[in-house]
Parts: C-alpha cells; sequence; structure tokens
C-alpha cells in the first residue's frame, strides 16, 4: 500500500491511532471503517476515507455505460469531466464488495476522459467523483446487470 | 515473460495523443474459489498504472480489483507525433512490466 499516494489520509489517521491508543483521545467511532479506500466496503466508507465530504452533482461530467450489461465482469465505462482544473477521477461501483474501482490521476496534458473495463458484481449504481481544483464533484448512473462478474 | 503483457497503440489525431492499451493480467479478485479444491484463490491484480510522455507523467492511476480481467485502457493527452510514450503497470504481486512507443513511428 505504501506505493499508492495515501500519505495525507494516512498520517491523518495514523494520528488518530496513536492518539487512540495512547489514550489521549477516546475512540472514535468514525475511523472504525478501514483506512484505505480501497478496503472500504461501503461508498459512504470510501468517500470518507478520501476525505471527501462536500461533494456536489455536477451535469460537467459525461458517465457512458450500457443500461443492461450482459457480462458483469467487463462492462464498458467512459468517464468524461468537462470541469475546468480536473486533475482525478474516482470510478465507484456501489454494490460490490469493494466499491472503489479506479483511482485515476490526470497530468497537465491529459485529458480528462477515461475508458476502462469494471467488473460488477450485481445491478448497482455508477458513481464518478471528480476531483476539480480542489473541489469534489459527482455524476451517477445505474447499469442493470444479468450476469454477474464477482465471485464465482 | 514470454509475451510482452502490453498491447499498446499510440496514435496522434487533431493535437492529442490516443493511448490504446490492453494489459493481460488475470485481475483476480481474492473472491473467487477454485472450483476443484474449492481454495480460494489469492488476490492478484495491477494497483498502479502510469502513463508518461517525454518522461512527464501525464495519466496514473490506482486500480482495485474491481477491474476487469485484461485491462483495457484509452486515454488521450495533448502532445505530438514524435513524442515518446511509456506505460508501466505494477502488481500486487511484485509483477511489473512496460512498454514504450513513439508516436507516429510504426
Amino acid at each position: 500500500m505504501e506505493r499508492r499516494y495515501f500519505l495525507k489520509d494516512c498520517a491523518v489517521i495514523g494520528a488518530m491511532g496513536v492518539a487512540c491508543s495512547t489514550g489521549l483521545l477516546t475512540s472514535s467511532t468514525a475511523f472504525a471503517t478501514e483506512s484505505d479506500p480501497f478496503q472500504a466496503t461501503s461508498v459512504a466508507a470510501v468517500l470518507e476515507a478520501l476525505g471527501i465530504v462536500d461533494a456536489k452533482a455536477s451535469d460537467e461530467i459525461q458517465i457512458t455505460a450500457p443500461k443492461i450489461a450482459e457480462n458483469g465482469g467487463s462492462v464498458p465505462v467512459v468517464v468524461t469531466s468537462m470541469l475546468k482544473g480536473t486533475t482525478e477521477i474516482l470510478t465507484i461501483v456501489a454494490n460490490n464488495p469493494k466499491p472503489l474501482a479506479a483511482r485515476n490521476k490526470f497530468g497537465k496534458r491529459a485529458i480528462p476522459s477515461i475508458s476502462s473495463r469494471i467488473k460488477m458484481g450485481e445491478t448497482t449504481e455508477l458513481i464518478a467523483v471528480v476531483k476539480a481544483d480542489d473541489k469534489y464533484y459527482l455524476a451517477k448512473t445505474n447499469v442493470k446487470v444479468t450476469l454477474g462478474g464477482c465471485g464465482g | 515473460m514470454d509475451k510482452p503483457s502490453i498491447k499498446m497503440r499510440v496514435k496522434e489525431k487533431g493535437g492529442a495523443i490516443w493511448l490504446r492499451a490492453l494489459i493481460k493480467h488475470p485481475m483476480e479478485t481474492g473472491l473467487r474459489k477454485d472450483k476443484e479444491t474449492d481454495v480460494t484463490i489469492p488476490a492478484h491484480y495491477i494497483s498502479d498504472v502510469v502513463v508518461e510522455a517525454d518522461g512527464e507523467t501525464v495519466f496514473s492511476a490506482d486500480w482495485s480489483t474491481s477491474i476487469s480481467k485484461n485491462p483495457f485502457l484509452f486515454i488521450k493527452f495533448y502532445g505530438s507525433n514524435g513524442d515518446t510514450v511509456r506505460l508501466t503497470w505494477k502488481d500486487n504481486m511484485g509483477n511489473s512490466d512496460s512498454m514504450e512507443k513513439t508516436v507516429g513511428r510504426k
């Protein structure tokens, strides 16, 4: 996990952990969930682990995904952000065991659009969170899955 | 690895470079069980992907097991013919691979 850039989150949560264990602070239920957003098991936990609290719904985020996916193991998804200053696009599959699918970061030269294929265990809400100018925005769409892609 | 794990195509279109890549990888979720032995197959997935153009990172991603088997990636970034594009991936088991291509050259 050290390869991922959670330094900021980790520092905060790590500090909390130390504080808790040394008894400086009474145990906080807010950090009961896993601090790594990729290990979080619900959309709320993912957003919390990433420190996203005020994501606004935006029409400037375009999600292209099939309404009905025949094969949940490979659902083509395109997320394009038309927001100025987009640096990150996160794709979250609400009903997957671990909802956060990808955290895509864009450099200065990149056009903030990503197409990839994502697994979906069941009919689910697909959420795209965009970070633009240090603010978070989100958009949602529904995908109906007729054959699941997780587990066996 | 005998065969390269990455198939990558870079093309210049209207001032932007279109990068399409297919990576060969099982992307195991860690939830599946072997049908015969009933033993859980450990998670094995690509966790990091980086695309650089002329040494500058234009795109980087952290992936989870929710990305499909044999992942496909399509991104665009500003650039021109002659740029050197490198794609690198790493997985959670310490494997990695990379491929470099020059835009506009076969």
